[in-house]
This record gives C-alpha cells, structure tokens and sequence, in this order.
C-alpha cells in the first residue's frame, strides 16, 4: 500500500476546489436567470446587474463573472446594514428584502437590490442577492435617473430602505402597490424584480444542496481556503511590483451642478512588499452635483485589473488591498447627496489608479481609454401610435494604446464589462427613432507607436416629440492621456440638431421637436510610444482604412503619403526627423523628472494639451 | 450490396464508419488525417475498408473544413455592402467586453477589413417600407470598388431586410450581373431575423469560407465519383441535420459546428429507441468534455454561437445543436496554482505530446495519466493493445507537479484530480439538465467518446442521474450518428406583434410561405413527399422582455388570434418550467416565427456482434474511495465483446473495449442491453462520499 492520508490540519483539496467551482457556477446561473427573464434592456441587453452569494458575516461568496465590473464586491455592506438592523435571527425561509437606499448602497436609485436569506436546518448560512438596473424609479428623469443642479435624493426616485417586501413567502401586497403607483414604468420594473428574485430563489436551493451534501463546517472551512488562496494569488502579483509610492492625477469636468469646477481624482498608491494601498484622501470633497457615491470601485476594479482579471471575485479579492477614503469625499459621500450620477467618474478613478503603476507594470498597462461610462443616450416621451417609452443606448469609446498593439475602438469602458450597444434595428423596431449614422470618429485615437482606438459617432434622429437625455461626465480639461510619449486623444460629448439647424452642444435633458437629430459621439484612448515610432506602413494602412487622417499621418505620425496612398519611404524620414527635433526640445524638461514620475506626469501633461482641443471639439467632428 | 457510409474527419484521424442495410453489420475504417489535403483521407479510408463505393446508396459526411477556414483565417478576401452610414457597425461589433477586468482584451477581428466595406445608398424602416429607394448606380460603384481591391467573396447586409428582402434581392442581382465570379451571400437568405451586426457577421462569414468550403466539396465529390459512387452526397450540418453538397455550397456556414453533433444525434437516435424522455449526451475526449440535452431524443437547439469563444469570438446566428463544453478532458493538465490549490486545465497537453503515459515526450500529469495510475485504464491493453501505457512516468509526474507539495502519494493526487474533473462535468451536465428545468432523477445519461464512459458513472452520480447507458461503439459514435441522421433545415422570419393584435392571416401565411420554402428545399434533395415533415415554432416573450422562448405550434394554431391563445398558454408554462415565474396576464410579443422542414431518413439498426458466450473475468488493482478512506482493491475486469445479452455485472469493474473503457463504481449494475448497449443502474440513493465517488 502507498497510499497516505493527505496532510493534517488541512481541508480536503477536493472539496475547496468543488466549492470554489460550484460557488461560481450559482452566481452565473443566478445572472443567466436573471437576464434572460428581465424585462428592460439594461438587464437584458445592457447587463447592468451583478449576482451573488453573501455569507451571514456580509462577506462576497461568489460573484457573476461579466456584467458590470463596478459593481464588484459591493452587496456586502447591505446585508451588515441588514443584520445589524434586524439581528442574525431577523430572517425567515421565504423572506424576501428590496433596497436602493444610498445611505448604504451609495449608488443611483435605479439600481435595486433583491436578498434572500438562506437557512439551512434552522440556521442562517448567508444571502443570495442581485441588484439590477430598473428602467424607472420614479424621479425627475426617467431611463438613467436623474441628473443636474439642485438635485437631492427625493428628486432622484423612489427610496426603498431595507423593505421586507415577501415575508416567509407572501409578498406585502400595499408595498408593491405604493411600489408600482410611484414609477413609470411599473409592468416592467415589477417584471425585473420578479425575475431577481426567482434568481435568488433558485441560488438558495443550490446552494444549500451544497451545503447539505458537505455539511456546513466543511463548507466554511473550504470557503476560508478559496479566500486564502484567492488572496495569495492577488499578494504574489503585487510582491512582483518595486515597492515604492505611485502616484497620478486627473480631473473630470465638472459634478453636473457647478460646471466651472472640476472634480480633482488624485491617487496615490503604496506598494509595500504583497500590501497594496490605494489613497483616494485627496481627491475632491462631497459635490453639490450628482457625481457622489458610496463605493470603493474605483480602487477595486484597478487592483482586480492588476492582480487576478481572469479569476471569479470574493471576498479573498480584496483583502491584501488596503483603501484609504475618508467620510465626505465625494465618493464616500453623505447621505443625502444627490447621486443618481454615481458612477460616471469611476472609469476615470480606475485609469488614473492603473496609470500611476505604469512604471511598475510597464508589460500591461495601456495608455488611458476614453474614460467615461461611454456615450449614453436616453429618448422619452409619448409615441402617439403606441405610448410611452424610453429609448436607451451606451455606445463604446477607444481604449488606449498598449504595449504591444493598438487598443481597442468602440468598447464599453473598463467599468462595464459585457455591457453591449444597443441594435439599430431593435431600436427601430420598438421605439419612434431612426439611427441614421454608426460610425468609427477619425482621428480620435492618441497618437502612438501603438495608436490608440477610435470613439464613434452616432446620429439618431426621433420621429415625434420627446425628450433626449443627452449627459456626459466630461473629460474636456484631461481628455484621454498617452502614455511613454504617446499623444492625447479627443474627448467625448453630445449634440443636437433640431430641424433646420445646426449641432449644437448639449449636456442633460433637453425637449426635441420632431425630426431632431442626437450625436452622441465618444473619446478615443491615447496613444502609446511616440507616434514617430509607429512603422510608415501601419500609418499608410490607417489612412487607407480611414482610421487616421492624411493630414494626421503628416502633423503628427511624420508620413507622407503619395497620391495613391503609398508612403513616400524618403518624405517621410525628413519629416519625422523635423518632428523629432521640435518634440525633444519640447518635452526635455519633462523626460528629465526620472523615469518614475514619467507615467505619472502623463495625465497632469496631458491636461494643459486637453484644454485647448477642448473649444474645437464643439459638436464632435 | 446496400451500404450507407459516412466519414468524419477529424483533426488526427479521418474515420469511416459503413452500415449494411440488407444484413445490418458495420464496418470502420481510419487512417491519418493530411491537413493539407483533406479529401485524401478519405480516399485512403474507403481503399482501406474494401467497400464497393459503386453499389453504396448513400454517403454521409462531416467535416471540419468549415471552422478551419474561419478560425485558422484562410478564407476568401470578402467584401461587404451595407447601408449608408452603417460602414462600422461590423467593426463597432456589439462594444462588450466579457473578461471586464482584462485590460489586454481583444474584442473580436472582424473578416472583413474596413477598406472592403461600402455603403450604398438606400433605406427600409423597420416595417420594411422603403424609407430611400435604392440607388443601382451606388451599387454598381461598391462592386466594382470591391474587385478593384481585389475581393473575390462579397456578402450583402443591409438593415431591416428581415422586414423586407428586396434591396438586398436587388443588389445581388446587381452582383450576379457586374461581378458573377464573386461568392455571394445575402444577410436575409441565411438569418432572416432582426439584429443587423449578428446578421451581417453571419453573412459575412458565409462568404467568407464559401469559396474553400465549395472547393472542398468539388474535391470530395471527385474523390468519390473516381471510384465509382453513383448515390446521394449528404453532408453534415451544426444543427444536427445532413444536406446535399449543392445546398451546402450556398450555405457553408451551416456546417461550421458539425464535428460534436454526429454523437449527440446518435444519442438522440438511442434515446427515442429506448423511449426515453430527458436524456443527457455525455461525450468525453482529449480536451473537453460535452454534455447536451435530449428531450424526446431531439437535441435542444441553440440559435447561434461564437466561433473562436464568446468572450472573443465572431458571432454566428444560425441554428446549432446546444452543447455544453468544459474544459476537463482526457488531456487536461493537473496543476497546482500559485496558491497551492488543485486545478485541472485549461491547459490540455492535446494529441501531442499527450499525457505522460502515452510516452510521446508528455511531462505534466493529464486526467487520463490520473485514470492510468489509478489502474483504471489496462497498461498493456491500450488501444486493443496497439499501445502500451507508460504507468511509472504517469506516477512520478504526480510525484514531482501536484503530489509533494500537497503532501500526497501519487496515487491520493491522481483521485483527487478525477474528483474535481468530475465535479467540473457534473457542472456542465447540471447547466443541461437542472439549470433548464429538467430533473435529473428523471433523466438518462448516455455516455460514449473515448473517455466518456471512464467517468460516466461518477458524472451521473455527481447530478443524481440513476442511469447510464453506453452505447454500441462508444469510440466511433460520432460517424454512426451521422447514418442515423435526417435532413434538416431550419427558416426564421422576424414578425413583430402582439399575439392578441397580430394579423393572423399574414401570419398564416408567411408561414405556408416559409413550409413552402423548406418542402422545396427537401424535394430538390429527392426526399419523398411521405417522408417530408415540417415544424413550426413561435419565438415569444412578454412584452417588454427580450428573450424569447420557442414554442412549438401547429398551423391550424396560426389562423386567429382565438387559435394562439393555446400557443400563448404553452409559453406560459414553458416559461415557469424555465425561469421559476410566469405572467398569464401579461402581454406576449410573437418576434420571430421558426419553420423546420425534416426529411426522414431510412433508420439502421446496427446488429451486434457473435458474444462466444465465455466471459474472461480478469482482476486488476484499482485505487478509489477519497482521502484516508481511499485504497487499492482487486476489480473485476470484463471484455465488452465477450459479453452475452442480458450478462450483469456489478459494480466495482471495468469493462474493457478498443478505444474505450467503462468503469462501473461500487453499488452500480451494469446489464447487457438487447441492442448490445450497456444499461447501468447508478446508486444515487445510498450515502455519497465528497466527491460522487462511493467511499
């Protein structure tokens, strides 16, 4: 016989690994449920949801894997609300909560979170929750929540605070009366919650087949281990980094209230043997806009980037990541800050966190991406053929350059994930508009060795009256930063036609007759590498696929091009090396302050260029 | 001599399997697959098999030139023509990013480069009323754009021709007349559903592969005729139906998914003979392990996929049996990760070097070097015996990757790893069978692929299924399933309405429209009127929703709002078996409406081989159990061919065959079916160690 006993003191490596696999496998299961039985579009088409398993500490068992990214780890606070308001014995099988309140959850009210409770033989084992975008809460704004000056929480929707709506099984009829009376669109959202919480119902008898099959300190201590190895893997990529102090700066536009006064995002980041702490302290204070929040995503989607992107989330996730955030900073706001903007600087947060470890991890990370949660487009009003309805889209932006390759054009920011553009023709087919033009924006991309990819342009048109909700967070002061010498890339924005006119800018709601046009165009990534570096055939090909302009190729690549599209080889090194000749006296100052803060000086940098191409970017062309 | 033959190349091997119809023997054949020249394996297998090609009726064939073509990016130099200001959207894609936190992620490569799309001038809405009439001129400027740079494949797609096919009809006469040497697909004869990206990358790749696939299937039709076949070409398709090569000449993108579908019909075939209900195909072989669902042996139909993945991958919408893969499969490296833990895959040590066992230069344990040192698999028995296993490498490189870092003996690794790939199938099994409402104490799971049957009994016991049934030529299942399967093709019209406001009447008639279409479709394969079938489905959802269930109609359903209401009470209940939750009082939306035409093939019914009536009962050591419990025993071993109908054998033994081997676990019986296929009885009600194992 050869055989041994496995080591002492050790869970059975069979039983981590079967419930690291299953723990994973309820919360897809739960977000496929949840999806394909939703009733509006940012479930279904958008993914804006998440799903999970929390233990009775509030701790993220699993996480489903796509969906929005920053919505990471961020349920665990509701249930230590909840058992600190109603006690580990509060909970009934059958019981069912609805929460969207930001005094805990932090985000815009849209996003309505279902729990359940688990019990297993008479104990609480933990909770299966969701939370998902419903397509109205109530409020000033429908489709995306509301937006702008003198917003507080009550003109944002409907406020549910920890509402046990289903009680061991019955649901609490006058509440989904008040519920329903309060929303527009209440057939909808009440079919969504339906189908949030049949996902929950459904991960509570997995995972309590689970459970009973092990048996419940089994599975604890299995769960220990998941965390402890997931954290390990998390400490060896951060050990790899040079300890040291990081740090980068950038700014968004404005809060959506005081459009002169930009919100300051400055991050330092501290390695320190497998420690990792992120320092949001100096960033702005609580805004009198919209753009609060309640969340750490923007530290966790960048450590998450950096340590383990292709691995399921729990709660081993994070806890090698220290996050320093004081009460009252403006993503750590007061409740009752307005907030139904709460997440449109966090694409931005995440950038300016992976930028400033650029020197650290020079082999992934890319030059900045457009930054904003993308152009989002929302059309309402009163179809006279068939009624109400909200028309949505969130189209992608350019994703930088990177070492390597060029990055990506029209991708949904680094915040969303599996989120998807919305069809033309499923737009046309239910609602009054006509998309006319979806396109790749030329020349939005940085500049690059490896350029950065293109924003788009789209152009809907409505066919009867309404209202276009047309807002972004810009990113006009600090567009898209290069980085290791690679350019700048154009910022986002939207504009309107009304019929017989001309684009104008606009930025919130705004009434449209008939026949108006919407722009909704998007940044581009900066580019990465000094464009002079970038081979004059990839530049010939950009031009001929009409991703770069002629004129670009010449300004800024240093490529001429002969008539037929063919780079003149002799042209072109002249004009690169008068190219080189003005840039090294230009930026030697800059290349002087030592290779540590050159990826740091990166978007600071970039924000003096970002200023002046801001008054050109008008109406995005 | 009435033979059916059909062929199924692989990546390594080409097989063929022939049935005879008069006395019902089979015969197999396999030989190298050349990947430069593909067709001329199966030259080789039919000279080897002996088999008079000239006096075969039929001949029957999968392949993967298809998917090569796509994923290995040797297709045509393709155009397309799209709608103004609709240049991009096949670049823009759908702007997902699946794996959210990767900041390297590569969204997918389109087919076509931008330089090669152009816009034409005109517009439908989406009732498709012309919004812009078409402008020829703008047309005939694109075309001859297109072969100026040097296309010599062109795809059409322009928005809401679901609705209305007319621009699209007309630009491809357009074509035809400026262009004729062009391979040339439009968007709405392939996928006549809304959604213009999936649409257009469907069409896109269509042409795409069309000139090989086209190329391919004159090749094959030359190596055939040269020896003298006279009878019907038949060619596999993804949605687990054959056509002839004139169809699959136009519509190359329906056999793109054929290679995992042959076993999963065949399956179905087993599953309708044995009266089976729910059935879950299990098929096991070097890099991935497949399961899918069988309801009635019909295999549940998924309505697209992505090739290349879907986190990267290049959608496709058309109609593919649905099958679940994971990535545990007889090549899946064993290893610890930088935590310590125990994973299996997704690295697989692939046909080579293969598992260590194999001794082809293979350093890092697979799940089959975990069955080898178990000694579950016959060291000197591989293969028939063709190959010897290498038992002493197997255990020294669980030694020195997994087993002394976890403290464990070889042997205590290697049951640790078959655990976990177990769970890891139960998982993929579970999401066919529970995560879509079936309950597997009701179903069956019929298990075959080389390494299927090694693991079927634990996968089953795994998610509760209390029975498993091996098949007849387990290894070769995939070629028999392309004998026994019928031809099958499958339309979709979006419709858009509500099933109380809907026009019946149009809707009647689209339908006949539609079954008009695919019995032509059948005639043109010489299929018999009485043996020509034709389904009808409605794709629904509440309103509101996007989703759609398919739910099966008849026409006399179709011709008044009165007559949908059975449709609409059946999605009702197809929704609550489904989700959990259903709406009776809620609005359902028809969006599209689905017709499959089926043209039934004659079934073959393979005779089972002479049994001596000796059964040789060897004994082997073979380690099971889990953890301190776990320990070397003497099994029972059986060969498959010796055993007489009606023979049991209990549970814990293994029964050997060439290219496969079945364990049976303690407390299971196997019993020899009357067909020859094994039926076991799995022991789901006693206690369960950990792992689905018994202790």
């Amino acid at each position: 016989m050869t055989t041994t006993a496995p080591r002492n003191g050790a869970t059975d490596p069979v039983t981590v690994e079967v419930v690291r696999n299953t723990l994973a496998a309820i919360a897809d299961e739960m977000a496929l449920d949840l999806q394909q039985g939703s009733y509006n579009m940012m479930i279904y088409e958008v993914r804006d949801f998440c799903c999970a398993l929390i233990d009775k500490r509030g701790r993220l068992l699993a996480q489903n894997v796509g969906g929005v990214s920053h919505f990471v780890a961020d349920l665990g606070v509701v249930i230590t609300d909840a058992l600190e308001r109603f006690g580990e014995d509060g909970f009934r099988p059958g019981d069912g909560y609805l929460m969207n309140h930001q005094r805990v959850a932090g985000q815009h009210l849209n996003n309505m979170v279902t729990y359940t409770p688990v019990i297993i033989d008479g104990e609480l084992f933990g909770f299966a929750m969701t939370r998902a975008h419903w397509s109205d809460v109530g409020g000033m704004s429908t489709g995306f929540g509301a937006r702008g000056a003198g917003v507080d929480a009550w003109l944002e929707g409907l406020q549910i605070d920890q509402l046990k709506l289903i009680d061991e099984g019955v649901y609490d009829e006058k509440a989904l009366k008040i519920i329903a009376d309060n929303i527009r669109f209440p057939d909808a959202a009440l079919g969504d919650m339906r189908a949030q919480f049949a996902a929950c119902r459904a991960a509570e008898q997995r995972l309590t087949e689970l459970v009973r099959r092990y048996g419940v300190p089994e599975v604890q201590a299995a769960i220990e281990e998941v965390f402890d190895s997931t954290e390990a893997r998390c400490r060896t990529v951060v050990a790899a980094m040079a300890d040291g102090e990081y740090h980068a700066h950038s700014v968004m536009d404005h809060d959506f209230a005081d459009l002169d006064v930009p919100v300051d995002i400055d991050v330092t980041v501290t390695v320190s043997g497998s420690d990792m702490t992120i320092d949001l302290t100096r960033c702005s204070e609580q805004r009198k806009g919209s753009i609060n929040a309640r969340t750490l995503a923007g530290a966790y989607v960048a450590y998450k980037a950096l340590t383990t992107p292709m691995e399921p989330v729990n709660e081993g996730s994070f806890r090698a990541l220290n996050v320093e955030i004081n009460e009252g900073n403006f993503m750590m706001a007061k409740f009752p800050a307005p907030m139904a903007s709460w997440s449109v600087a966090l694409p931005t947060v995440v950038d300016t966190v992976i930028t400033a470890l650029a020197d650290a991890q020079p082999e992934l990370i890319p030059a900045a991406h457009f930054g904003t949660l993308g152009g989002s487009f929302a059309f309402f009003g009163q179809d006279p053929a068939s009624g109400p309805f909200v028309a949505q889209g969130i189209e992608g932006g350019g994703w930088g350059g990177r070492p390597g390759e060029d990055g990506a054009s029209a991708s949904v920011s680094v915040c969303q994930g599996d989120v998807r553009n919305s069809p033309v023709e499923a737009l046309e087919l239910r609602f009054p508009v006509r998309v006319e033009k979806r396109a790749l924006r030329e020349d939005s991309g940085g500049a690059g060795k490896h350029r950065g990819g293109l924003g788009q342009l789209t152009e809907i048109r409505n066919l009867v009256e309404g209202s276009w909700r047309l807002s972004m967070a810009g990113r006009h002061i600090c567009p898209p930063w290069g980085l290791w010498g690679g350019d700048t890339a154009l910022p986002g924005g939207h504009a309107l036609q009304r019929p017989g006119g001309d684009f104008e800018p606009v930025n919130g709601r705004v009434n449209a007759p008939a026949d108006s046009v919407a722009r909704i165009f998007t940044g581009g990534g900066g580019g990465w590498g000094s464009p002079l570096e970038r081979p004059v055939s990839q530049v010939a090909d950009d031009v001929r696929r009409g991703y770069v302009s002629a004129q670009t190729a010449t300004d800024v690549y240093g490529v001429v091009l002969d008539e037929s599209g063919a780079p003149d080889e002799a042209a072109s090194a002249r004009r690169r090396d008068e190219l080189a000749a003005v840039s090294s006296s230009a930026v030697s100052s800059a290349s002087a302050s030592s290779a540590g803060a050159a990826a740091a000086a990166s978007p600071a940098g970039a924000s003096s260029a970002g200023a002046s191409s801001a008054g050109a970017e008008g109406a995005g062309r | 001599m009435a033979i059916a033959i059909s062929t199924d190349i692989g990546g390594t091997f080409t097989d063929l399997v022939a049935y005879d119809l008069d006395t019902g023997e089979i015969h197999q054949a396999k030989d190298y697959t050349d990947p430069a020249d593909l067709s001329s394996g199966i030259g080789r297998c039919i000279d080897k098999s002996g088999l008079p090609l000239g006096e075969a009726p039929e001949f029957t064939h999968g392949s993967t030139v298809a998917i090569n073509t796509a994923i290995e990016r040797t297709g045509a130099r393709t155009a397309l023509l799209v709608t103004r200001g609709m240049r991009d959207v096949y670049e823009i894609g759908r702007s997902n990013r699946p794996e959210a936190y990767n900041l390297l992620f590569r969204k997918p490569v389109p087919l076509v480069s931008r330089e090669l799309i152009f816009e034409v001038d005109e517009r439908l809405s989406a009732r498709g009323e012309v919004v812009r009439p078409l402008d020829e001129q703008s047309v005939r400027d694109a075309v001859a754009a297109a072969v100026n740079a040097g296309a010599t494949a062109i795809a059409v797609g322009t928005l809401h021709s679901y609705a209305n096919p007319a621009h699209e009809e007309r630009i491809g006469d357009i074509v035809k007349e400026v262009a004729p040497q062009l391979f040339l697909t439009l968007s709405h004869r392939i996928l006549r559903e809304y959604r213009e990206y999936e649409r257009i990358s469907t069409a896109a790749m269509n042409s795409y592969i069309g000139p090989r696939v086209s190329g391919y299937l004159d090749e094959l039709q030359n190596v055939l005729k040269t020896r003298s076949f006279e009878g019907r070409t038949l060619i596999m398709q993804s949605n687990g139906g054959v056509m002839i090569p004139d169809i699959a000449r136009e519509e190359p993108v329906m056999m793109m998914e054929s290679g995992p579908v042959g076993g999963v019909v065949a399956a179905g075939s087993l599953a309708a003979e044995y009266g089976i209900a729910h059935a879950v195909a299990f098929d096991m072989g070097g890099t991935t392990a497949k399961a899918a669902l069988l309801r009635d042996g019909a295999p549940d139909i998924a309505q697209g996929y992505y090739v290349g993945g879907f986190a990267s991958g290049i959608p496709v919408r058309v109609p593919v049996v649905d099958v679940v893969e994971v990535g545990a499969g007889g090549g899946s490296i064993a290893h610890l990760d930088v935590a310590g833990a125990l994973r299996i895959g997704p690295q697989s040590a692939g046909g080579r070097p293969g598992p260590v066992c194999y001794g082809w230069g293979g350093t890092k344990p697979t799940v089959t070097d975990a069955n080898a040192v178990l000694g579950r698999l016959n060291p000197a028995h591989f293969l028939g015996g063709e190959m010897g296993l290498d038992v002493d490498a197997a255990e020294a490189a669980f030694d020195a990757e997994v087993g002394t870092s976890l403290g464990l003996s070889a042997e205590h690794a290697a049951l640790a790893v078959i655990n976990i790939a177990v769970n890891m199938m139960g998982l993929a099994v579970r999401s066919v069978s529970v995560e879509r409402g079936v309950d597997p104490r009701d179903c069956a799971l019929i298990a075959f692929g080389g390494a299927g049957p090694l693991h079927a009994c634990a996968v089953a016991r795994e998610v509760k299924i209390p029975r498993v049934i091996i098949p007849m030529l387990p290894g070769h299942f995939s070629a028999l399933g392309m004998l026994l399967a019928d031809i099958r093709h499958e339309l979709v019209r979006t419709i858009y309405a509500t099933a109380d406001g809907v026009d019946a009447d149009m809707l009647t008639a689209v339908a006949r429209e539609m079954s008009d279409e695919v019995r032509g479709m059948l005639t043109t394969e010489l299929i018999e009127e009485r043996d020509q079938a034709v389904e009808l489905f409605c794709d629904l959802r509440y309103r509101g929703q996007e989703f759609t269930l398919r739910t099966p109609c008849t026409a006399d359903e179709l011709r008044s709002t009165d007559d949908l209401e059975k449709v609409r009470k059946r999605f009702d209940d197809l929704h609550e078996i489904r989700f959990g939750h259903s709406s009776p009082a809620s609005t359902v939306e028809i969006v599209n409406l689905r017709v499959v035409g089926i043209g039934r093939r004659e079934r073959i019914r393979p005779k089972i081989g002479a049994q001596s009536g000796e059964v040789e009962v060897t004994t082997r050591r073979v380690v099971s159990g889990v953890g301190s419990h776990a320990s070397g025993k003497d099994w029972n071993i059986y060969q498959r061919e010796q055993l007489p109908v009606g023979y049991r054998v209990t549970g814990p033994a293994v029964i050997e065959e060439y290219a496969s081997t079945l364990v049976i676990d303690e407390g299971d019986v196997a019993v020899i079916g009357p067909d020859g296929a094994i039926d076991i009885t799995i022991d789901i009600t006693g206690g369960f160690d950990k792992t689905g194992g018994k202790a």
